[in-house]
């Protein structure tokens, strides 16, 4: 499975939503489900995933699915 | 660490007893922050007499002559008063010498961690022989009664440690660590000296989502907190084992991990891989103790462990600052006495 699959599998899991939602638009502001729990919710798998250990920044600034990737790229994650 | 005891009140307030919570978001609160009791005090019972008399049943099993007692340190974010030092008030309650070094320490969620080491590293001068170390809090009352978002997750506990001047003694290695600039997250904006209580100080504003408290009242930013809790504290315990060549499965008898929630507990134990049966739990029955959390751990959950031989434990705590902190600390056989209550 290649690092994007595992990626949007994180969001699949934690908002039961399809793949094909899956963009640069899906963020806390456009996604009514998006709270706190949910955020941290995807921190946790992304981290257990990737074995990666985010900074409170980056958990904070975890706030859709763009800006998620670009947190995880910078940790050294490649999505090819 | 000659010994630890613990009290709490015997009032205890149930989840679905909260007023500000329905029937179906305690049960949520229950299963997913794992809070389902917590002790209460009355208004009339401060953090100071939960300690006097945790440490007076210690004192009593211990069979320590008060005049031996040489350093009373006091660690709480709830003293009796503004001033004096609430520890000056403990040394008289408890017939302590007026050669009592006291000292009083607010230091939150890690108080305990803190104590240890200034209790500790006093006595390595040689010049003192023994300290008792008393935390605790009574969290509650510091903030809003019609704060959701704080109210269910504190209990209140006093807890007296003793400490004595031991060659022997294993060693006690730890490491501290501040995030000043994360402050905000874990506060009570008025009532200090930069901003000193005044009427406005206790004008109740409605945050939404059940929150509603004045600037007179600790709050939480619960997501600054959170995501702190599960970041720089287990980073730090991964990297302490590290230089310290410590292997967290043969090495360790059990982690103790400050009791803040089950979310953030479950969670740090999950990405340090722990072994899950070293990690006791109470938090379940008592809530967050604040300082008082760890050596809560030993008495209500490892009185028999400890009493018994000696335990490699591993500490880890966080809280207001924001702190965090790591210990690794032989301790045992104690003395540790039945959970008093008050």
């Amino acid at each position: 499975m290649s690092n994007i699959e595992k990626y949007n599998n994180i969001f699949v899991e934690v908002f039961g939503t399809e793949p094909s939602v899956l963009n640069e638009s899906f963020s806390k502001d456009s996604v009514e489900l998006w709270d706190s729990v949910h955020q941290l919710n995807l921190v946790s798998l992304a981290e257990e995933t990737f074995d990666v250990m985010l900074d409170p920044e980056d958990i904070m600034g975890f706030t859709s699915y763009a800006k998620g990737k670009e947190i995880l790229i910078n940790q050294g994650v490649e999505f090819d | 660490m000659a010994g630890v005891s613990a009290c709490v009140p015997e009032n205890v307030v149930a989840t679905e007893e909260i007023d500000l919570m329905s029937e179906e978001e305690a049960q949520v609160f229950n299963n997913t922050v794992g809070i389902k009791r917590r002790h209460i005090a009355p208004d009339s019972v401060c953090a100071s007499d939960m300690c006097e008399k945790a440490a007076n049943k210690l004192l009593e099993e211990l069979r320590w002559e008060k005049e031996s007692i040489d350093v009373l340190i006091f660690e709480s974010v709830t003293g009796d008063y503004k001033t004096p030092p609430t520890s000056c008030l403990l040394q008289d309650w408890l017939g302590l010498p007026d050669t009592t070094f006291c000292l009083d320490m607010p230091m939150g969620c890690c108080g305990c961690l803190y104590a240890i080491t200034v209790g500790g590293n006093l006595l390595t001068t040689g010049n003192v022989k023994r300290a008792l170390l008393l935390i605790g809090d009574t969290a509650l009352r510091m903030g809003s009664m019609k704060d959701k978002s704080r109210v269910p997750l504190f209990g209140d506990c006093g807890v007296a440690i003793a400490l004595e001047y031991d060659v022997d003694a294993p060693e006690i290695v730890v490491d501290f660590h501040t995030l000043g600039k994360g402050y905000e997250a874990l506060m009570t904006p008025h009532g200090g000296f930069r901003h000193p209580a005044t009427p406005e100080s206790f004008i109740e504003e409605d945050f939404g989502n059940g929150i509603v408290r004045a600037p007179i009242h600790t709050l939480i930013n619960g997501m600054n907190v959170f995501s702190f809790a599960i970041s720089k504290p287990p980073r730090s315990v991964e990297q302490f084992m590290a230089e310290e060549n410590i292997d967290r499965n043969e090495d360790v008898d059990y982690f103790l991990i400050h009791q803040a929630n089950k979310m953030i507990v479950d969670r740090v134990v999950k990405k340090l891989k722990l072994p899950v049966d070293k990690v006791p739990y109470n938090l379940e029955e008592y809530g967050n103790l604040g300082g008082a959390s760890i050596p809560s751990l030993m008495v209500t959950r490892l009185r028999d462990e400890l009493t018994t031989a000696p335990q490699r434990l591993m500490m880890s705590s966080f809280g207001l600052g924001l702190s965090w902190a790591t210990m690794s600390a032989t301790l045992g056989p104690m003395t540790i006495p039945e959970l008093q209550y008050i």
